[in-house]
């Protein structure tokens, strides 16, 4: 009797959700196997990489991140557009950074200004995300869904603690929310019941489970994920059965390790190591299910799509 | 000796109870009020952290640490923190009426027992383990000159065939005048140990001249963390002759069980403790002797059930292993000790039968409920819950038995409520609410003006807010609704069930998003340890053919409500058994039934304990059900049907 390999039986299938509108459009979800099963399941999606633009001049990036944006740090619509026209980027994850009451503390008019300028100028899905300081949040994401009306923005970070007023502005003005649990498949699940019974339908909600980089946590995430997966493909979990959003480049860069010179503490190349450091967080994360990573380093990108070019070839 | 160390004499007046006490100059008040034998809540054991034991200063001075507990204008008016406050000179003190512990109400509760709840366990003979023996002896001769002694065993032997007699010397002091004075005539009182039936030996503890057998009674006690309940039994006819209950006088030194066994670690914290208990059950007892017209000579003997960490305080055993890991108690199985070596007031010959336990969080009362109950006699798939301060839990049959202990805390008493308070007269037990004006219909236990909210009351009243929308399943407020009953208070987000005019303490009587916040973490551990335990025999929750459920809560629990809020698993209703004091039924058994009393031994031998306090996927359990039922909507179909039903009315 020919040897056959035991497979994985699954019940669920993750729901596909649209991002974004018009042409540039992109259709995540619709898994039914663990991720890069495709000898058990399909995976009609390939998961999408959203290239970071932040709204003001970051601050403290190491060189090795800053190199690929030179001169356009400090026009997020010129960035946005680079991250288009040069590096390929099928969508943009505009983060609101000035917005930290603790940092620039800018306005929410400020802010939405900005995101309307953006939103405007590129066709590809973009990314709104706060700082999760929830009342700032309220308050601009809310005036930012209004601006961005029918844009179907995918607006994050949406918590426990805000979720009734953001999710409130993304129904009304037809946006996805990118809900957001602190590395917990519970609360995770609970906050998207919570989103269920405020009125935000299935295909308007994507998961954050919140990441980190490797060497910081990342093996939390990583199996947090896998157990959203389990729970939504193999028991029938409707609640856990949606695309996973990882907001990892802010997370990576930030480690003491990229910050090192070259050859620090025997670290060898900063700028490969960075890159590389990217690249391995963003795979492990697109292993344990991730549907859209945003990045930040144009290698570190090309790096995941071959990657994700061989395990799908 | 100096002048300074001789302390000045205070006497200190407390209303309303109109007592007086004398202490010394610098004594604390908390102290004070107990010592004079006034009740004073004090949840907290005087650590300063519950403000439950406020009183007010009408005249004199004392010196008292300011907390947040006191608010600006509160302080003002004279009040202070009993046990933050030093005495300085005499006093007047009054104790408002939500510090004070009210015992007139408890009785409303049927105290488990005088219904015939033995219809649960059966098959068992009335045959209890202390028996009235009479005989006629011949008097003596020189023919017959054997020893009086051996006199009265041998004709305990030829009459009752009794033989492997044990004898406490007490008998042996009095006997030769008695039985002269009684012409020969008396009545031996024996017991049986509790090892196995054919193994068991007789005690003789007590000879009486003339025939007694008529008067044979004992006394059963469940020794609760909050509250003592007795009865009197009659051994002849297997009645229970009256039934009493108080509140447990250690409530004074610490609400829980883990601030008890820290206060035992104060210098003569544990001989206060047992000396608290004791008392208790002293009044208990002299109570129920009033009641029933028994003579205290003729109560033979005293079965006690509680768990571990009360058993322990009262038999006067060190609690502190108890609390840490590995967690070991002293002793499972306690050996037969004299009731009055423990203080009781009762004849030197009475022993005291403990029920056995399991371990240190699964004590004898869950043993105790499982005999009561009958669940070992059944090949019925049980499940049992003690619901309380601490949670218990057993699954099992005839054939196997798991148990769990998990830790709720005191929300079901109304512990760590802002308004929360014991089950007595005041408090808050029915709610429901109008759902287009959000508007409250309560009922108080009494009838009277509410006073605060008891833990049934709780449970009713967070699913009445969840059912109408006022809260969401995360126990969150919504804020945006049309009521001013809904707003935001000096703690975060609540809801007046009642506005100042209308209750007992002139304040607004409110349930707060930390009150709520509570309730949820109470039920999550008790769900997650069923859901934990199931899991671990691998069955569902579905699978249960019986839930029976124990407690001095559980004598008024609403089913409907507790599924609601996901305390108890979504199954047919007609599953449910409420048996109220599980551990009072089965003290009052094993009183009447030597039977039982092996079976006690049987049972706690065969139940497993699951140390949950270390798994992992209890841990997993509990932060899944720290939700509104539960997130896993198939576990509880009923009530999300019902939740999207209301959700669409309303839209």
């Amino acid at each position: 009797m020919a040897f056959e390999i035991p497979k994985t039986k699954y019940t669920g299938k993750i729901r596909e959700v649209t991002l974004g509108k018009g042409d540039k459009a992109i259709t995540v979800g619709g898994e039914t196997s663990y991720p890069f099963y495709l000898f058990e399941g399909e995976m009609p999606h390939l998961p999408h990489i959203a290239m970071e633009v932040w709204d003001c001049p970051p601050g403290e990036w190491p060189e090795a991140a800053l190199e690929p944006f030179a001169g356009v740090t400090d026009d997020p619509v010129a960035w946005a557009k680079k991250c288009i026209n040069d590096y390929g980027a099928e969508m943009i994850a505009l983060q609101l950074i000035s917005t930290d009451p603790n940092g620039l503390d800018r306005g929410a008019d400020e802010a939405t200004e900005v995101v309307k300028k953006v939103a405007d100028a590129i066709d590809v899905p973009l990314i709104v995300w706060g700082t999760a300081n929830q009342e700032k949040d309220i308050e601009v994401l809310r005036k930012v869904a209004e601006a961005c009306q029918g844009k179907n923005l995918i607006i994050g970070p949406v918590e426990e603690g805000d979720y009734k007023k953001i999710g409130a502005s993304a129904i009304g003005y037809q946006h996805t929310v990118a809900a957001s649990t602190p590395i917990d498949i519970n609360l995770a699940k609970q906050l998207n019941i919570l989103l269920g019974n405020l009125g935000v339908t299935d295909e308007l909600i994507i998961m954050d489970p919140t990441v980190s980089g490797i060497g910081y946590g990342i093996e939390y995430a990583y199996s947090v994920m896998e157990r959203m997966r389990m729970a939504g493909l193999t028991q029938e979990d409707e609640k856990l059965q949606f695309p996973i959003i990882c907001n990892i480049a802010k997370e990576v860069w930030k480690t003491k390790e990229l910050h090192l010179a070259d050859d620090e503490l025997n670290m060898g190349n900063a700028k490969k190591r960075g890159i590389l450091m990217e690249a391995m967080s963003a795979m492990a994360l697109l292993l344990a299910g991730g549907d859209v990573v945003i990045m930040r380093h144009p290698e570190a990108i090309k790096l995941v799509r071959e990657m994700i070019a061989e395990l799908t070839a | 000796m100096t002048k300074d160390s001789i302390k000045e004499k205070r006497k200190v007046h407390f209303t309303p109870d109109n007592v007086d006490i004398i202490v010394e100059e610098g004594d604390n008040l908390l102290e004070a009020a107990i010592a004079s034998g006034v009740h004073i809540n004090a949840s907290c054991g005087g650590a300063g952290v519950c403000g439950t034991c406020k009183v007010l200063i009408k005249q004199g001075q004392v010196e008292s640490t300011r907390t947040e507990k006191v608010s600006n204008q509160e302080y003002d008016q004279g009040v202070r923190q009993a046990c933050q406050s030093r005495i300085i000179t005499d006093l007047v003190v009054d104790i408002p009426v939500e510090s004070r512990l009210e015992t007139a109400v408890l009785d409303r509760e049927r105290v488990g027992g005088i219904q015939p709840l033995e219809a649960l366990a059966t098959g068992w003979r009335f045959n209890p383990p202390l028996s009235k023996l009479y005989v006629e002896l011949p008097p003596p001769t020189l023919k017959d000159n054997i020893s009086d002694l051996s006199r009265l065993l041998r004709g305990l032997k030829k009459r009752y065939n009794l033989r492997n007699i044990s004898v406490d010397f007490d008998i042996v002091r009095k006997l030769p005048q008695m039985l002269r004075d009684s012409d020969w005539k008396v009545t031996a009182t024996t017991l049986v140990t509790t090892t196995k039936p054919d193994k068991r030996w007789t005690k003789l503890i007590n000879i009486e001249p003339g025939d007694t057998r008529g008067k044979h009674y004992s006394l059963a006690f469940d020794i609760g963390t909050t509250g003592v309940r007795g009865q009197l039994l009659d051994l002849n006819r297997g009645k229970v002759r009256a039934a009493g209950l108080d509140y447990n006088g250690q409530i004074s030194y610490g609400e829980d069980v883990i601030s008890r066994i820290a206060y035992c670690q104060k210098p003569g914290g544990l001989r206060k403790l047992q000396q608290a208990i004791v008392a208790t059950i002293n009044g208990i007892i002299s109570k129920l002797l009033a009641e029933s017209k028994v003579k205290v000579k003729d109560i033979a003997h005293i079965v006690v059930a509680g768990n571990t960490t009360m058993v322990q305080l009262f038999l006067g055993l060190e609690p502190k292993y108890i609390r840490l890991a590995p967690y070991t108690p002293t002793v499972n199985t306690v050996p037969l000790v004299r009731a009055s070596s423990l203080g009781l007031k009762l004849a030197k010959h009475v022993y005291v039968y403990a029920l056995p336990s399991v371990a240190s969080y699964v004590g004898a009362d869950i043993v105790a409920g499982i005999v009561g109950a009958g669940v070992y006699q059944r090949e019925k798939l049980t499940l049992y819950m003690d619901i309380g301060t601490n949670g218990e839990i057993v699954i099992g049959n005839s054939s196997w038995m798991v148990t769990a202990s998990c830790s709720a805390g005191p929300a079901f008493e109304g512990g760590g409520i802002k308004h929360g308070m014991i089950a007595t007269n005041g408090a808050i037990e029915d709610f429901s609410i109008n759902p287009s004006n959000f508007e409250p219909v309560i009922n108080t236990i009494g009838g009277i003006k509410p006073k605060g909210i008891c833990g049934s009351g709780l449970i009713n009243i967070v699913a009445g807010l969840l059912e109408a929308g006022v809260i969401s399943q995360n126990g969150k407020f919504n804020t945006n609704l049309p009521t001013k009953r809904a707003r935001k208070g000096r703690d975060g987000y609540e809801y007046v069930l009642a506005w100042a005019p209308e209750t007992q303490i002139g304040k607004d009587i409110v349930i707060t998003e930390v009150d709520i916040d509570n309730l949820i973490r109470a039920k999550a551990a008790l769900y997650a340890g069923c859901r934990t335990l199931t899991k671990s025999v691998n069955i569902s929750c579905s699978d249960l053919e019986q839930v029976i459920i124990a407690g001095a809560f559980g004598s008024h629990i609403d089913i409907e409500k507790s599924i609601i809020i996901g305390l108890l698993p979504d199954i047919p209703r007609d599953r449910f058994i409420f048996i109220g004091n599980g551990s009072l039924l089965g003290a009052r058994l094993t009183s009447f039934s030597r039977d039982l009393l092996d079976d006690a031994r049987r049972v706690a031998n065969m139940m497993t304990n699951f140390e949950l306090s270390v798994n992992v996927d209890f841990m997993n359990n509990y932060t899944a059900s720290l939700f509104l039922p539960h997130p896993n909507a198939e576990d509880f179909p009923s009530v999300y049907q019902r939740l999207s039903k209301l959700q669409k009315l309303k839209a």
